[in-house]
């Protein structure tokens, strides 16, 4: 299901994200318009230098006025804000979202996210929040601690 | 004013107003129709941020730019379609902050 806000502006995204790739960020398929994958490469002299992840982002019909969901997939970086599931612990995602972030916004704070860790480490009881957690990450009440991010 | 020969363009004064003479028409204007364009008074090229769309374009809900389709200005100085900025102002999760800035949303007057 789209709206016409929501397939308007991602078809603008897609095009400008064609047109002017940024650094590190690369769209690997868009199969539908509601569900990308967007590859990242950690950012040189980083604790995740060369190394590929990738990023599922799915839209729902009232993209941008509602935040995407976005989880890691597959390879799921090591980092104390990332869940092994693949949710992200990041406030812009779900409660500090707003529409004028775009999908290469988003990529650029998970890289900034990434490149400013200090020691790769799972999160705090990660075992009890993969055990509690259902598939959406939109669906957890997160709380924000960690100002350094 | 002295003048070299080649600093003499399309030949005497006096030869230029006979040309004239032969050119000139009597034309009386009865009707005319003035025809104006007009544009928001924002930088070039720039986009609403929540649609993306060019401010001279329309949000995306509608289908003709103008006055059915305003822009909205905050005190903040951010601007927006005014359907969009609604649309994200409807929402709770919103808490009536500009999405640029945060801060609480006054429209300026």
């Amino acid at each position: 299901m789209s709206s016409k806000m929501q397939t308007k502006r991602l078809l603008r995204e897609l095009t400008q994200l064609k047109k002017t790739p940024c650094p590190n960020i690369s769209l690997q398929s868009t199969d539908s318009l509601e569900t990308w994958f967007v590859d990242i490469k950690g950012v040189d002299n980083t604790l995740y230098a060369n190394e590929n992840f990738t990023l599922q982002f799915k839209f729902t019909r009232e993209y941008p006025i509602e935040a995407p969901e976005v989880t890691f997939i597959g390879n799921v970086p090591l980092h104390p804000h990332v869940y092994s599931n693949g949710h992200i612990c990041l406030s812009i995602l779900y409660q500090y979202w707003t529409p004028v972030l775009t999908v290469d916004g988003i990529c650029l704070s998970i890289l900034s996210m990434l490149s400013s860790c200090e020691k790769k480490e799972l999160p705090r009881k990660n075992d009890v929040y993969i055990k509690k957690a259902g598939p959406s990450p939109k669906d957890t009440a997160w709380i924000f601690d960690d100002g350094t991010v | 004013m002295a003048q070299t020969p080649n600093q003499r363009p399309f030949g005497s004064a006096s030869s230029l107003v006979s040309l004239c003479n032969i050119f000139i028409m009597k034309v009386k204007i009865k009707d005319w129709k003035a025809v104006a364009g007009w544009r928001w008074d924002v930088p070039d090229d720039d986009v609403c941020g929540i649609c993306r769309a060019p401010f001279d374009a329309c949000c995306p809900s509608c289908k003709i730019p103008g006055d059915d389709c305003p822009l909205i200005w905050g005190e903040c100085t951010h601007v927006f379609h005014m359907h969009c900025l609604l649309k994200w102002l409807g929402t709770e999760s919103s808490q009536q902050q500009c999405p640029m800035d945060r801060r609480p949303w006054v429209t300026a007057s």
